[in-house]
């Protein structure tokens, strides 16, 4: 992982190319690009036409104002969980939690914005269920971590436990009335909660545009991308992750609270993922249901997986997966293809990039 | 509660612990051997639907097994060629292959059976032990059950025995432990770890065919819900050793079966905290409250000679 750059930039090689690109630039992109085709290929296998398919999958991505705004927003909430993601991960963590901290997030978000924060002013009711939802895939996070550094259990498996205990938590929070549900009008209605005041939704970034759904959840993830961007690769923050994620026993010699680096960089990670799932409430859904987080974690975590570590990464990767899951929407409701290709592009890709880690790796070194 | 309730909670508590014990036994090696195959989940899935497929279109759950079994056993090659020659991260490799078998089996579910099939599946029928399945409460509850239920039990002992006093089981242990001493000692340790993959995808592949043509007769979209994320921490549960983890595969089998427990005595418990009770205990479970065993030391270790 160190220093990928010196290979081909000192001009040590026989050949000289006029563009020098990374493996690891190289092996996502060609992972991504046959993955998307192999999907193509599945869709010309079922009965629709595959020029519909693509025609429809193309206008649900970047059709209109309206569908390109809301890729954008999907990307939002992607691109949160992946910085998370690569958070956790320069400390040689892996954070497989997302979908547990979004739901988390989401419903302390929805219980902030219902219950109290309604008719703060300046902002505030916007701002404090964003920051409940952030404190609470922080805990959730930071519980895995704790785990991690006081009980030796593999974060892998303990976020993957506490995602399936945050799932059922969020529907015991929207079925029982005592909790978040809305009073009910007849018994079939589905469980979700009330919609959340009108001053807890977030501020839209283009008032005077109705047909614009983006919110200034995309100036926060911008900001939050050059944070971790300069936090990672600048500061002594980031360098001692780093060295706790290279070797833990050394680090603590060297006098860092490694235990307490790992609870925090899980904690970092978790409150991204937490504040991905209040934007996802506050920005665009208004409401609770029990499914809300519906895969946008495990999506986020393919992002962070794809970018390699780099915050720029991430931003490319939330991009692609968040107009990817439009379109694969549209595809579905317009040619009736089956959103689950998209699915099966996505593995492609994850085992394609874990694969190839070791020729990436061997370039590096 | 009355006798029949007990027999019937015993029953589906079995019968919901059955597919996780499977698995569990096949991941149980495949982690003394040193691989932990987080694709546990996928590989179940796959086998659901091939088994669930084949049976349908052959009107033999007999060959739909097998179709499921082999169907498991490619993904579980696929698992060994990427964490052991390619020396991949055992953990995303096996996340991918999980998003690969839930877009796979819902896609071809989809074009094979139609969105909202409700064609049922020829499935095997319950076995009654003559004279066994008399007996009171124990009877209807462990005797009436599938073959392939039966084969699951004996699966676990077949584990313990190869574990514990075959040559095979020594090497797996080895090769789990140190693959740097287990390789001097002469042992072939990608061959070993090859042969834990492929045997965690038989029994994967068994327990995936068991939720579709022996228990519900039926395939859904993402049926397994979580049960290979199960049988992994059952595993783990179990301290790495077989018996315990049979232990732990029935408390979760039994934490599900509950669900349908609770409405039957009118008890007022809210159906997410039964949901998520297996969850629960098995996270105070690897936290160390329940007793703790070692992980084999060499587990999600890549090994690669002379580095």
């Amino acid at each position: 992982m160190t220093n990928k750059s010196a290979l081909w930039s000192e001009g040590n090689t026989p050949f000289s190319f006029k563009f020098h690109l990374p493996m690891k630039v190289i092996v996502p992109v060609l992972a991504t690009v046959v993955a998307l085709l192999l999907g193509v290929a599945l869709i010309a296998c079922t009965d629709s036409s595959v020029s519909e398919a693509i025609e429809a999958f193309w206008d649900g991505m970047v059709g209109s104002e309206y569908n390109i705004g809301a890729s954008i927003n999907r990307s939002i909430s992607l691109g949160l969980v992946g910085l998370g993601f690569i958070f956790a991960n320069r400390a040689n963590l892996t954070n497989v939690g997302g979908e547990g901290q979004i739901a988390i997030g989401g419903m302390l978000a929805t219980a902030m914005a219902l219950h109290g924060a309604g008719n703060l002013p300046f902002g505030l009711a916007f701002i404090l269920p964003m920051l409940a939802g952030t404190l609470g895939g922080a805990l959730w996070g930071g519980l895995a971590g704790a785990l991690k550094s006081w009980r030796g259990i593999n974060e892998v498996i303990s976020t993957l436990l506490l995602t399936f205990i945050a799932l059922p938590l969020v529907y015991w929070s929207v079925e029982s009335v005592h909790l978040l549900r809305k009073p009910m009008t007849q018994v079939s209605a589905l469980p979700e909660s009330m919609i959340i005041p009108d001053a807890t939704k977030l501020p839209m970034l283009f008032p005077s545009n109705p047909m614009s759904p983006l919110h200034i959840g995309l100036i926060l993830a911008v900001i939050a991308v050059i944070a971790v961007g300069i936090v990672l690769s600048r500061t002594p923050f980031g360098l001692k992750l780093r060295a706790v994620g290279l070797n833990q026993m050394a680090s603590r010699r060297a006098g860092m609270r490694s235990g307490f680096l790992v609870v925090l960089a899980m904690a970092i990670a978790g409150g991204f993922g937490g504040l991905a799932g209040a934007i996802m409430i506050q920005g665009q859904q208004y409401y609770l249901t029990s499914d809300f987080s519906s895969g946008y974690g495990f999506d986020g975590l393919v992002v962070g997986l794809l970018s390699r570590g780099s915050a720029w990464g991430v931003v490319v990767g939330a991009l692609l997966f968040g107009f990817l899951r439009s379109g694969s929407i549209a595809m579905e409701i317009m040619a009736h293809v089956p959103a689950a290709v998209v699915l099966i592009s996505q593995g492609l890709i994850v085992i394609a990039i874990a694969g190839s880690a070791i020729f990436m790796d061997r370039k590096a070194s | 509660m009355s006798e029949d309730q007990l027999a019937v909670f015993l029953g589906s508590g079995l019968r919901l612990a059955m597919p996780i014990i499977l698995a569990g036994m096949g991941e149980l090696v495949s982690q003394r051997a040193g691989v932990l195959n987080l694709s546990l989940d996928g590989m179940m899935l796959t086998a659901a639907f091939a088994a669930a497929w084949a049976s349908w279109v052959t009107g033999s759950p007999v060959i739909g097994v097998l179709v499921g079994v082999m169907a498991c056993l490619i993904v579980a090659f696929f698992q060994a060629i990427l964490s052991v020659t390619l020396r991949a991260n055992q953990l995303v490799v096996g996340i991918g292959f999980n998003i690969l078998a839930l877009g796979a089996t819902t896609f071809l579910y989809r074009e094979i059976f139609g969105p909202l099939s409700r064609d049922t599946i020829p499935g095997f029928a319950k076995l009654h032990i003559p004279g066994l399945s008399e007996i009171p409460v124990i009877g209807p509850a462990l005797f009436q059950q599938t073959g392939l239920a039966y084969i699951g039990l004996i699966m676990v002992v077949v584990t313990w025995a190869m574990l514990k006093y075959t040559s095979f089981g020594l090497a797996v242990r080895a090769v789990g432990e140190d693959p740097r001493a287990a390789d001097k000692a002469g042992i072939n340790v990608k061959l070993i770890r090859y042969l834990g993959v492929l045997y965690a995808g038989t029994l994967a592949g068994l327990g995936g065919a068991f939720m579709s043509i022996a228990d519900s007769n039926t395939f859904t979209e993402g049926m397994t819900r979580g049960a290979g994320y199960l049988a992994i921490t059952a595993v783990i549960f179990g301290g790495w050793a077989p018996w315990k983890t049979l232990g732990a595969c029935l408390l979760f089998g039994f934490a599900t079966a509950l669900q349908f427990l609770a409405p039957a005595m009118n008890l007022n418990i809210p159906v997410a905290s039964l949901l998520m009770l297996p969850y629960v205990l098995a996270l105070f479970a690897i936290a160390g409250f329940v007793g703790k065993g070692r992980q084999p030391s060499g587990l999600t270790l890549a090994f690669e000679r002379g580095r």
